[in-house]
Parts: C-alpha cells; sequence; structure tokens
C-alpha cells in the first residue's frame, strides 16, 4: 500500500507556489540563478498535483545550500546535520509511517560525508524520496571539490584541476537497491515535476538525481558562463549555440542519461518492520 | 514492360487498367513507436512469400521524439523506384489520425483506398495554440468529412480496440487486419508473418486484433453507418481563436535579476531593467507558455489570466 496521502481523485486545481511557501522568509537566500529554487518548485508542484496535505508533509535535509532548500516549505521541515538527512528521515518514517518523507540533500551531503547514510537507505527500502540536489560542488562551504566535480574543473581545493573520475549516483543508488531511481535536468521543470511525482508515488525508497547548477561559485570560478547558459549546457549534448556569449565549454561536459533507471517492486522496510512478531505484540 | 519510374507517368486510363502489371503502393505513416516500421515488415515478407519484388524505403529518425514516421512500401512483378510519388498510393495506412491527413494527397484519387485510426497524438509543444489554459493546436478535419472525400475509407479506433483486448500495442495489428481486406494475401498468410514479428507473448491478442480489423471492415461494407460509428464518436479538437489573455505578475523584490526567463523565454519578451528586474518589454509577442514562470529559480514571475479574459468566463 502507498501511503501518500492523496486525496483520493481529487483534482487538485492550478498550482500555486505561494501557497506552499513559508512567505515571511522569502526571497529566498539562494544566488541568482541558482537551480536549486527551481529543483524546488518541481518539488512543492508534484505535491501540489499529488493532493498531499502540508501537515502530512515531512521535509528533511542536511547541510549545504540543499539543506537550506527546505526551510522555505510551508510544511514539517527539518534541518539536520551534515550527510545524515536520511538517519533522521528513517527514524521519522518509521515513527510516523502516516506522513510524506522527502529529504533534500546535495552531492557532497549525499555521496560524501553521507555515502554511508545513503547506501544503507537504499538497501533497506523504506518508503521515502530523496532528491539529491547535484550541483558538482560544495557551494556553501565555500567551494570545494565534490564527488560529483566534473574532470579538469577548478575548485578551491583542485586549484589545478579536478583529477578524481566523476561518481555516477544514479548507478550507485541503483546497485546499493533503491527501487526507484531517476533522474533529470532543472531545465525540463515539468519533467522534473512529474519524476518527482513518480517518486513520492512510489512505495520504497526512491532516489533522484536532480542536475542542478551553481552559477557562483562554480560556473564563474570555471568560466561557464551566466545561469542562462549553465542551466541550457546541464547535459553536453545540450549546448546552447544561441547564444553570442556561450562559454567556451558547456557545464556539464558528459552525455547524462534522463528519466526513470529503476522502477523495482521491492518490500517495503516500515511494512516488514512493523510485521515482526516482537513489534506486533507491542 | 511497363517501366514504373513513378517519372514518365502513364495516362490515367492505362494506369488503371494495368494494375495488375504495375507494383501496388502502400504509404504507411505514424509517429515514433507506433509500429510503422513493423507494419512494413509485414508486408514485404507477405509479398515476398509471394514471389514479388518489394522495395521499401523509410524515414524513422525523429521516431524517440515521438515525431514523424512514414515507410514507403512497392511489390509487384518489378519494382523500380523505392517511394511512391504524389497520387500513387493504393493504400494508405495512418497510425495517427493528424499523419494520415497530412499524407492524404499521396492517395491515388478516386481508387486508394485510406485505412487510419482515429487516435490522436497531439506533440506537446510544437502545434501549441497561443492561447493560455486553450487546447493545443490539432488537425481541424473530422475523420467521417475525409471518409466522404476518398475512393474508399475505413476509419477505426484501432488503439480502443486494442485496448480492449488488453494490448494497446496491438493497434497497428488491427490496423493490418483492415489492410488485408483490400490485398490479395490470404487471412492465414497474414497471420503467420504477424507472428513472427510481433514479441513473444503476444502472439495470441495479436491474432485476435488482426481478427478484428478484418471483421471491422467487412461489417464496415455490409453496413455502412458502422463503417462510421468510429469516425462519427470522433471528438473534434475545440480550437479557440488567437489572442493571448495572459499577463505577467514580475515580483520585484523577489527576482534577483538572473537572466533566465530573459534568454529562455522562447518569444524573447522579457528584458531586464536598469535596476536588473526582468520585465514584460513585448508583451503583445508572449504566449503564455509559461516557460518563465517554470524556470524562474526565485518563483518571481507568474503567468495568469487577465481580468478581462476571467471576467469573460
Ligand atoms: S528568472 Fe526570475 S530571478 Fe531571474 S531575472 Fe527572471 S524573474 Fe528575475
Ligand atoms: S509566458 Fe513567459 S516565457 Fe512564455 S512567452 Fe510569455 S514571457 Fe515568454
Amino acid at each position: 500500500m502507498n501511503e501518500v496521502a492523496t486525496v483520493a481523485g481529487a483534482e487538485t486545481g492550478p498550482f500555486e507556489i505561494r501557497d506552499y511557501l513559508r512567505l515571511e522568509l522569502m526571497p529566498h537566500f539562494m544566488c541568482p540563478g541558482c537551480g536549486h529554487g527551481i529543483a524546488l518548485r518541481a518539488l512543492l508542484w508534484a505535491v501540489h498535483e499529488l493532493g498531499i496535505e502540508k501537515d502530512k508533509l515531512a521535509v528533511v535535509s542536511g547541510i549545504g545550500c540543499s539543506g537550506r532548500v527546505g526551510a522555505y516549505i510551508d510544511a514539517n521541515t527539518f534541518h539536520t546535520t551534515h550527510g545524515r538527512p536520511l538517519a533522521f528521515a528513517t527514524g521519522l518514517k518509521l515513527a510516523r509511517p502516516d506522513l510524506t518523507v522527502v529529504v533534500i540533500s546535495g552531492d557532497g551531503d549525499s555521496l560524501a560525508i553521507g555515502g554511508n547514510h545513503l547506501i544503507h537507505a537504499c538497501r533497506r527500502n523504506l518508503d521515502m524520496t530523496l532528491l539529491m540536489l547535484n550541483n558538482e560542488v560544495y557551494g556553501m562551504t565555500g567551494g570545494q571539490v565534490s564527488p560529483t566535480t566534473s574532470e579538469h574543473r577548478l575548485t578551491t581545493t583542485t586549484p589545478t584541476g579536478n583529477v578524481e573520475p566523476v561518481f555516477d549516483a544514479c548507478r550507485l543508488a541503483a546497485a546499493s537497491g533503491a527501487s526507484f531511481v531517476g533522474r533529470e535536468v532543472t531545465l525540463q521543470a515539468p519533467a522534473l515535476k512529474n519524476l518527482v511525482k513518480k517518486a513520492i508515488a512510489h512505495n520504497g525508497f526512491s532516489f533522484v538525481e536532480v542536475m542542478s547548477d551553481c552559477t557562483e561559485i562554480y560556473g564563474r570560478k570555471n568560466d561557464l558562463g551566466e545561469s542562462p547558459e549553465m542551466i541550457l549546457s546541464q547535459k553536453a549534448d545540450m549546448r546552447p549555440e544561441a547564444f553570442g556569449n556561450v562559454a567556451d565549454q558547456p557545464f556539464r561536459p558528459h552525455r547524462l542519461a534522463t528519466g526513470v533507471f529503476a522502477e523495482l517492486d521491492r518490500p517495503e522496510y516500515g511494512a516488514v518492520y512493523r510485521a515482526q512478531p516482537a513489534f506486533r505484540k507491542g | 514492360m511497363t517501366a514504373d519510374t513513378s517519372l514518365d507517368e502513364p495516362a490515367e486510363a492505362t494506369r488503371e487498367a494495368s494494375r495488375a502489371d504495375r507494383p501496388t503502393n502502400i504509404l504507411i505513416v505514424g509517429v515514433g513507436g507506433q509500429g510503422v516500421i513493423m507494419i512494413s515488415k509485414v508486408l514485404a515478407l507477405l509479398s515476398q512469400m509471394h514471389g514479388a519484388e518489394v522495395k521499401q524505403s523509410e524515414v524513422h529518425g525523429m521516431a524517440k521524439r515521438g515525431g514523424v514516421v512514414f515507410s514507403h512500401v512497392r511489390y509487384g512483378k518489378k519494382v523500380w523506384s523505392p517511394t511512391i510519388a504524389k497520387g500513387e498510393a493504393d493504400v494508405l495506412i495512418a497510425l495517427e489520425w493528424a499523419e494520415g491527413l497530412r499524407w492524404l494527397d499521396f492517395l491515388r484519387p478516386g481508387t486508394g483506398v485510406f485505412v487510419s485510426d482515429t487516435r490522436k497524438i497531439v506533440p506537446p509543444f510544437a502545434c501549441r495554440n497561443r492561447k493560455f489554459g486553450a487546447d493545443r493546436a490539432y488537425a481541424k478535419e473530422t475523420p467521417a468529412e475525409i471518409v466522404s472525400r476518398v475512393g474508399n475509407g475505413y476509419v477505426l479506433d484501432a488503439t480502443g480496440a486494442a485496448e480492449d483486448l488488453g494490448n494497446t500495442r496491438a493497434a497497428n495489428t488491427v490496423l493490418l487486419g483492415a489492410l488485408s481486406t483490400t490485398l490479395e494475401f490470404p487471412a492465414e498468410e497474414w497471420e503467420n508473418v504477424i507472428d513472427q514479428f510481433v514479441p513473444k507473448g503476444t502472439q495470441e491478442v495479436n491474432r485476435e486484433a488482426f481478427r478484428y480489423g478484418r471483421d471491422w471492415v467487412e461489417k464496415a461494407r455490409r453496413d455502412p453507418a458502422f463503417g462510421l460509428s468510429d469516425a462519427n464518436a470522433y471528438e473534434a479538437p475545440v480550437l479557440l481563436p488567437g489572442e493571448v489573455d495572459v499577463e505577467l505578475e514580475i515580483n520585484e523584490t523577489w527576482c534577483k535579476g538572473c537572466d533566465i526567463c530573459v534568454k529562455l523565454c522562447p518569444e524573447r519578451c522579457l528584458a531586464l531593467s536598469e535596476k536588473h528586474k526582468a520585465t514584460l518589454k513585448n508583451p503583445a509577442a508572449c504566449t503564455g507558455c509559461r516557460v518563465c514562470e517554470w524556470l524562474c529559480p526565485d518563483f518571481a514571475i507568474r503567468v495568469k489570466r487577465t481580468a478581462a479574459a476571467e471576467a469573460a468566463e
């Protein structure tokens, strides 16, 4: 059984983002052109279309720019420690299975500091959704190299260019057992919304990699153009030739596949956990 | 020998008289993923089994994008050109309604047979109506109109029928069933050949789909009212004529001047002001597509209907 608190068959009406924001905190803290805003919009849009009540939505986030994203959502939000949002979310979901739990985390938060939590959350397959906002860099702490920084990119800790290979987070999540795995770029906002909708509705652990961009810290250092150029070159095959001032190189040199990579029907951890004899005796 | 090069046109009379000598021309059209190529393969193999020479050519590059796919199949004693000239197709099979219309003038006037699914596949952006919230533009012609214009028209809800049989993907087999009634090959051969081209495990449903199409045409031949039943049941798209009835609400406090909306608006109707805030410099060009609203990372743009448009409702 899918535990998304949807109003059965309800037509949810036009999406008005202001209904889902903590207006007193707006405008948000993110830099001009930061893709995280588009990702946040896609999440709220998906929540709206699924008809999830705000009181039944819990957003857990870690540290980093991505960690701050959750704070603007007018729902139950939980800003936790670096790399550990999945651990907090696991406890929350087990205690309150009636909530729809969404975790917002970054590439560094999920893959480096929280790498261990990630693989075990995937393995357990507890019903929640992880949005990993991948902007290839630690933006908030000043632009250090992350596990997804593309080859040869300059960061404050790779002054002569990054020499480490890039982590393919979707393959990692799928191999670790996540029962729903998908990736989308923020440029395709409606497709991203649809992917997030599917991920939230999926019963089990859903991993969504959102290809975002960091214009101020990463784009500028690497001469990748301004926000419009970066958002248009989130994939190497999406080069914007139309603008005169295109950077010499696309933001992401890789040809990225997008869409749903895994959608499996595996036992959901919460249900399995509650079915234990000890739990039933209570 | 009647050389068929499609270049030196035989006179109308001789062309009709020599139907047995000249190749049979079948044009199959649809959009990506519908099975245009599968139909071509079935036809090619069938005619080869009957000792005919076959030439087939296709465009399917757009398939992955849901774009146009077409395939020319020509078979007969001797086939020279691999493509069918305008007005020379004996049969036009359309897996998608608007695609069928697009190719209608390839049909041989007077005698050409038009076999089409009534299903609409509306391209997401390409023919969007430039009015906020309006239906997307789509061919206005109804199946009933078209049937009255062609020599012989069989317009059926093949996708609906396939859905009822339990597999939407068998819609093209329904159309093959309809097609089979207009060509000379025996029904068993069709079924055997189709078996080879459909995925394992779907042979049974495809056989049913084939028979459905065949029976449908036979019924339609006996009862013209039945033949038009699907055509008449078709819901024509509602088209609202043109002006834009949207306006943009730009929240200057939230806008950070990132330029995304300015550069990504397909109509280029936005600009940054001196204060580095987005402004609508060309309201007349705005189509209300909402790209700016979706992509503004700061939620500073809202595309909404004008008060006048609201009141008009
Ligand atoms: S996308 Fe939003 S923040 Fe950026 S310039 Fe346009 S309105 Fe301003
Ligand atoms: S809705 Fe926005 S993006 Fe679309 S045409 Fe109007 S101003 Fe441009």
